[in-house]
């Protein structure tokens, strides 16, 4: 299959060169931005020791320099240490991954398995009362912002019906108000998405000849409609899934969850370089990897693609 | 980042700046609104009130609600008042400041001054590190001398660099001779930096290790760090103060206001940090919650940063602070829980002086001084971080107003934290500044001196020679009664010339589950030890 092997080598090197231009620019924007030095020291400390702490850590050098050092080092796997953790910047991100994992795949099954199904049967029933509910729906998970929707859900879920913690991470309990948080936004483009693409292929010609041959709904639906209405919904749910990967800055911070997002604007404030560097390249590599399966997976749903 | 997350940056950064500085930050603007509904709403209470009977509790682990990570537990390594909340009850110092703000024995029994620059220690016998290794007078020396090594890499360089050399004639007494006469060597002993670290263990672990898994002599040990998560730590059970209260003592990161006041309220935290005035209510009005506050070992103030027209003129900062109504700020802003200064010189500082009255609110006098002063109108500056201290963004509007009340040009401009650190640094602000000088020591010359002394934080352009030569004498004299005489003059010079215009010291609020007795220090350290925590059993 030489054809689909130049389509895989071709979206590897698309893939390292995106990885590339983000962590390059973020190396650049994150010291042009400020300096980490003043922030670990004591707000009044004496000027000589923050001189002192840039030249240990080598910040008073050319930025050339500190990016020649860090692309060396990087290629080999390593990207320094934490400024603010003092330790390794790579540790710090993984030790983050499982809960952004969790989260991630908890919020995903949960807008998957809510969304697809209500856009689907929106579509169907098109100008009911149930795709007036299910889009009014989406459209407030959509529009809400998730700080109101994450208080609201720790409001009326924990303090006032005692059913899940208001925050932490732990057993199951814990994992559900973040994830429907987090999931909400997901949930509602999911729909809307899946809706839209039913919604034009139900239009199609074919889909009429179908039913002009006798062919019951369902088999319709399941056959017909879902194959050709896939790829705007694959590409829907990739693009949401790397979003989650990447961690949610407000849903973490609010249910204080240990994950990347919280870790990587945390360490923007303490211009912790090499932190943030690490979180955006996990991010980016986990985005790209994600939007390289939903390629391949074009190139399976329809062959045209690959060529 | 979730899209939606990205779409409410604005909100977000807001609230995250104040939640990564080092704890002392509290989240407002609209959050302070969207925890309000936590508590406000009468279901909420209902539910609460139906629990009103656990006022006592049978739980053996104490849960604290910080506001922020925790990112190193070497002592040596970091200042940050999340951090230092931990290292406090993992090591012992020497000496240790209690609530009272006196200084008392703690792994020293008794500490004296032999001559002007030489001080002695008598150490505690039989205290034993958490890995068993006894504690002596060589890990005393060692802490010491790390915490001033420029190899060790430590940030906590200038707190015992006053230090000439360290003697240890036995493993129970330890001399300390400084390069010139300190009167502060015992307090700094207390202070970060004189937490006491084991040598030999140190030695084989090395920093990394020993940052990720730190042995004290401490009422507490480490038992589980998870990053972000929490820090589980259990009780000594040999401890030489007595054993604590609980079984155990959990640290967790509760960044977000409603959520952390949420923690608490329902019972999941038994200690919540970082309460803004505008929670104080809805927890102290819950059935089962109170409030426990302490006044701020420091001031906020504003800080003049340039001799350009018009600060140039003494009348003109005089007016800047007789137009500051800060009765008002402390009434409407803090809802009481902040009080007006007199001077430089800090309520519960050694040399404060209580007959002085508090900082005059006078707007005329402020217009007939601006009249003096020759002032033209021209444009003058607040630069102020958000969430950089409780209330700056409030605090910096009603100031601002105040001063064009009287006729003052004012203008207010934003900064993130840390460009605002950057300016710090390159002392490069406008016009007028928030700082908020922490009274190292508790001493006039961790605040005053340190801050307006040549080469100071707060050194700007101020140069006065009565000042400094004060300043100098009183940081090498062990003659109390002259360092009091000293700092008064000082004070009054300061008032007179206003590099610093004191504004208010604030309290800091903690929220506590009411079965729990305990009460903030006003150094932030959260001391847990066994004479001040108890909690009622039912």
């Amino acid at each position: 299959m030489p054809g689909f092997g130049r389509f895989l080598t071709y979206r590897v090197v698309r893939m390292l060169i995106a990885l590339w231009s983000v962590v390059t620019v973020v190396f650049v924007v994150m010291r042009l931005s400020g300096d980490p030095v003043p922030l670990l020291l004591p707000p009044d400390a004496p000027i000589a020791e923050m001189e002192r702490l840039r030249h240990e850590m080598g910040l008073d050098r050319p930025i050339y320099v500190q990016y020649g050092v860090f692309i060396n080092q990087a290629v080999q796997g390593d990207f320094g240490r934490s400024i603010h953790f003092r330790t390794s910047a790579m540790t710090v991100v993984w030790e983050r991954v499982p809960a952004t994992l969790e989260l991630a795949f908890a919020s995903f099954v949960c807008a998957i398995v809510v969304a697809i199904p209500a856009g689907i049967i929106s579509a169907v029933r098109r100008g009911s009362l149930i795709d007036d509910i299910v889009m009014g729906v989406a459209l407030v998970g959509q529009a809400a912002p998730t700080f109101y929707i994450g208080i609201m859900l720790i409001l009326t879920c924990s303090l006032w019906l005692g059913l899940f913690p208001t925050s932490g991470r732990g057993d199951w309990r814990n994992l559900v108000l973040p994830a429907v948080t987090l999931g909400a936004f997901a949930m509602a483009s999911i729909a809307r998405i899946t809706r839209s693409a039913v919604l034009e292929i139900l239009r199609a010609d074919y889909i009429r000849t179908a039913r002009a041959k006798g062919l019951p709904e369902f088999w319709t639906l399941a056959k017909h409609t879902m194959r050709n209405a896939a790829i705007p919904i694959v590409t829907i749910v990739g693009l949401q899934l790397g979003n989650l990967l990447g961690g949610a800055v407000v849903t973490e911070t609010i249910f204080s969850w240990p994950g990347i997002g919280r870790l990587a604007i945390q360490s923007i404030y303490n211009r912790d370089y090499p932190v943030v560097q690490s979180c955006v390249f996990m991010t980016a590599a986990m985005f790209v990897v994600v939007n390289f399966l939903v390629d391949v997976a074009y190139g399976v749903l329809d062959p045209r693609i690959r060529h | 980042m979730t899209e939606k997350d990205k779409r409410h940056d604005g909100v977000t950064v807001d609230g995250l700046a104040r939640m990564l500085q080092d704890g002392r930050i509290t989240r407002r603007g609209f959050l302070a609104g969207a925890a309000g509904l936590l508590g406000s709403m009468a279901a909420a209470e209902g539910i609460l009130a139906r629990v009103a009977g656990a006022q006592t509790t049978s739980k053996n682990t104490l849960v604290v609600g910080q506001s922020s990570d925790v990112s190193k537990l070497d002592p040596q390594m970091s200042t940050t008042v999340n951090d230092i909340a931990i290292t406090f009850n993992l090591f012992d110092n020497l000496l240790t400041r209690r609530r009272d703000g006196k200084l008392y024995p703690s792994l020293a029994t008794e500490w004296k001054l032999v001559n002007p620059t030489t001080w002695q220690f008598k150490l505690r016998p039989n205290v034993k590190f958490h890995n068993g290794d006894r504690f002596t007078s060589a890990d005393v020396k060692f802490s010491y001398e790390r915490s001033y090594d420029a190899n060790a890499k430590v940030i906590t360089m200038s707190v015992l660099n006053t230090i000439e050399r360290i003697e240890t004639p036995d493993p129970l007494t330890v001399v300390i001779v400084t390069k010139k006469p300190d009167p502060l060597l015992a307090a700094r002993t207390a202070f970060y930096a004189g937490q006491i670290m084991p040598k030999d263990y140190f030695a084989k672990v090395k920093d990394d290790e020993f940052n990720a898994k730190p042995i004290g002599t401490g009422p507490v040990k480490l038992a589980s760090w998870v990053k972000d998560d929490r820090i589980i730590l259990d009780a000594n059970a040999d401890y030489w103060g007595g054993k604590l209260a609980v079984n155990q003592i959990i640290f967790r990161p509760l960044p977000e206001l409603a959520a952390r006041v949420g923690a608490l309220l329902k019972g999941e935290v038994d200690i919540i940090t970082k309460v803004p005035p505008d929670q104080m209510d809805r927890i102290a009005k819950a059935p089962t919650t109170k409030i426990e506050g302490v006044l701020y070992g420091g001031l906020y103030c504003l800080s003049v940063t340039t001799q350009k027209p018009p600060l140039d003129s003494k009348p003109f900062r005089q007016a800047m602070s007789l137009a500051l109504d800060r009765e008002t700020i402390v009434k409407e802003l803090w809802r009481n829980q902040a009080a007006v200064p007199n001077s430089l010189v800090v309520k519960g500082d050694s040399h404060h002086d209580p007959t002085l009255p508090p900082l005059k609110y006078d707007p005329n006098q402020a217009k007939q001084l601006l009249k003096e002063a020759n002032y033209k109108g021209e444009e003058l500056t607040l630069e102020t971080p958000i969430g950089f201290m409780v209330m700056d963004k409030e605090m910096s509007e009603v100031v601002t107003a105040m001063w064009k009340d009287v006729g003052i040009n004012a203008k207010l401009e934003q900064l993130e934290y840390s460009v605002y650190q950057q300016k710090i640094r390159e002392k490069s602000f406008k016009g007028v500044r928030w700082t908020d000088p922490t009274s190292a020591y508790n001493d006039p010359d961790g605040m005053m001196w340190r801050h307006l002394a040549p080469g100071g934080p707060n050194a700007y352009w101020f140069r006065n020679p009565r000042f400094d030569e004060l300043g100098n004498a009183a940081r090498y004299s062990v003659d109390e009664k002259f360092r009091a005489e000293a700092y008064k003059e000082m004070a009054r010079l300061e008032l007179e010339f206003l590099p610093l215009i004191p504004v208010i010291q604030p309290m800091e609020l903690y929220g506590l589950q009411k079965y729990v007795d305990w009460k903030p220090y006003a150094n932030q350290t959260m001391e847990f030890r066994n004479f001040n925590l108890k909690l009622t059993r039912g």
